[in-house]
């Protein structure tokens, strides 16, 4: 049998492995975008491989999120690391999506807009920077020690915002959702 | 429609096996039967017999709801790469309604730091023995036996769930406490949790006692005596020092009437560090709210910058002197 521990390495490998490639390729994405190095003529094929690299990791997060749950010790979120992890992890989610679906919306001509393609290499680099920020968490919480532990990263302290302010925040990002469905006067 | 349907199959799959798996990093503490905690190896078609050897050692006689303690000895141990062992202390060896509840005794603390039947020690490499107790509230008068079960997986591998239990059982008359016996009272629970670098003051509630004594003592320490004051009566109190770091404190207390001195088996405490604990639903909640921020955010800010992309399409291509 295989137990959940060794599911959930499984599932995120292929989440960081596929959030790895991804940043790689929105960083040439952006440089080719950007015509720097002579790259420009690499922009489709760095601009599919990093949406669709994303898109997998995507996929493959509530895999690796349950495993997580089932492998972790103990019951509930116990401890600030796994807190901070929740909550890393929601925000790459989020920005992930974000970047996909602004790239779904404007099909390839997001790279043609200067400030567009800017912030579509941006938001994917950071975004995959969050997951492998999430990822380190999980080897500081399963192991005790991680690559990025290098930083000093403030792991331990647990930035919660009042109950009323977040769902304010779901309140207005909904609505901001819902607005921004409609095309952009030109 | 095929694509999805095997898209469905295989996520079903994978969710299956995660569902049917094992439990290698074990199960954590509870108050298990044999059959529950031990789910495969306590299954006689699946298991293995354990080589180790179950010994477990009580009191003759206890008195009825007055504390007692039972110890479980495991040697001969042989455990998985990361050394946990599961132990049982259970009424029967039935493998349903066999925990020490099911006969009526009541668990109060253990060892390894909690109150359930069930634990979990993890057993350092070479370590061939290994001792858990209970202190339990003895049911009503009659004689009773306590077992005890373990469980544990391999290192060659095979994954085999193995199963031992002791060779017979320890057999307990619970009988009528004497009248005038100096015993703690059967209100009193003793605690079992303290925190890394905080004094513990701990109350004792006594019957028919007019002189209360303490020893207290970390696993594998010395005695020591600990000094007891009198609040009134039947009501005592001492303190035990602040531990500066993890680890089990026993102690126990010399009670002195008109009846003859008792000695209270030894009660364990777990020092821990402080818990910590948060309010989930809001944890949650902010969860959700920086899910839909970013992406809200994001799909924002691409959206103002999309406005005019023919407009900004041609000034790029003017700038870097034509299309490709």
């Amino acid at each position: 049998m295989v137990s959940a521990g060794t599911l959930h390495v499984v599932s995120t490998e292929m989440t960081v492995g596929a959030f790895a490639m991804a940043g790689a390729a929105f960083l040439l994405a952006g440089l080719a975008s950007h015509d720097l190095f002579g790259m420009r003529r690499h922009l489709t094929l760095a601009d599919n491989v990093a949406h669709f690299a994303l898109a997998f990791g995507l996929l493959s997060m509530p895999m690796a999120i349950m495993t997580g749950i089932q492998a972790s010790p103990g019951e509930g979120v116990d401890h600030p690391l796994l807190i901070n992890k929740m909550l890393l992890a929601s925000t790459a989610f989020g920005l992930a999506f974000g970047v996909l679906l602004t790239r779904w919306r404007q099909g390839s001509e997001v790279w043609l807009h200067e400030w567009g393609r800017r912030w579509q290499a941006l938001g994917g680099m950071v975004a995959v920077g969050l997951i492998l920020t999430t990822a380190s968490i999980g080897g500081t919480f399963s192991r005790g020690e991680s690559l990025l532990d290098m930083l000093h990263l403030p792991y331990e302290h647990v930035p919660l915002m009042p109950i009323w302010l977040s769902g304010f925040i779901i309140v207005v990002a909904t609505v901001n959702l819902v607005l921004l469905r409609r095309p952009a006067q030109a | 429609m095929t694509r999805h349907r095997l898209l469905g199959v295989l996520a079903m799959l994978l969710l299956a096996s995660s569902q049917g798996a094992a439990n290698p990093s074990g199960v954590g503490a509870g108050t298990f039967d044999a059959q529950c905690g031990g789910a495969c190896h306590g299954d006689a078609d699946m298991n293995r017999s354990s080589p180790a050897t179950v010994t477990v050692e009580a009191p003759e006689v206890a008195y009825d709801a007055l504390l007692t303690s039972v110890s479980v000895t495991v040697s001969n141990i042989q455990t998985t790469t990361n050394g946990l062992l599961g132990v049982f202390l259970l009424s029967d060896l039935s493998g349903a309604e066999d925990t020490p509840a099911d006969d009526g005794w009541t668990v109060i603390s253990n060892s390894e730091g909690g109150v359930e039947n069930y634990v979990e020690a993890h057993i350092a490499p070479g370590q061939t023995n290994h001792t858990v107790s209970w202190t339990l509230r003895a049911p009503a008068v009659g004689t009773y036996n306590l077992h005890a079960a373990i469980h544990h997986g391999t290192q060659d591998g095979s994954e085999a769930p193995f199963f031992g239990a002791t060779a017979s059982p320890a057999t307990v008359s619970v009988v009528e406490v004497p009248e005038n016996l100096p015993r703690l009272s059967a209100t009193f629970t003793p605690p079992t949790q303290i925190t890394v670098g905080q004094d513990t003051e701990v109350n004792l509630q006594t019957e028919f006692v007019d002189v209360v004594a303490v020893d207290w003592r970390t696993v594998g320490g010395e005695a020591q005596t600990a000094s007891v004051r009198q609040l009134e009566d039947g009501s005592w109190a001492f303190t035990l020092p602040a531990s500066v770091q993890p680890v089990v404190i026993e102690w126990r207390a010399h009670l002195e009437g008109e009846g003859p001195t008792q000695t209270t088996p030894w009660f364990q405490i777990n020092s821990d560090d402080a818990s910590w604990s948060v309010d989930e639903p809001t944890a949650y909640v902010q969860s959700v709210a920086m899910l839909l921020a970013a992406t809200s955010l994001f799909v924002g800010l691409q959206h103002r910058r999309s406005q005019s992309p023919l407009k900004a399409y041609e000034a790029d291509m003017d700038e870097v002197g034509g299309d490709d």
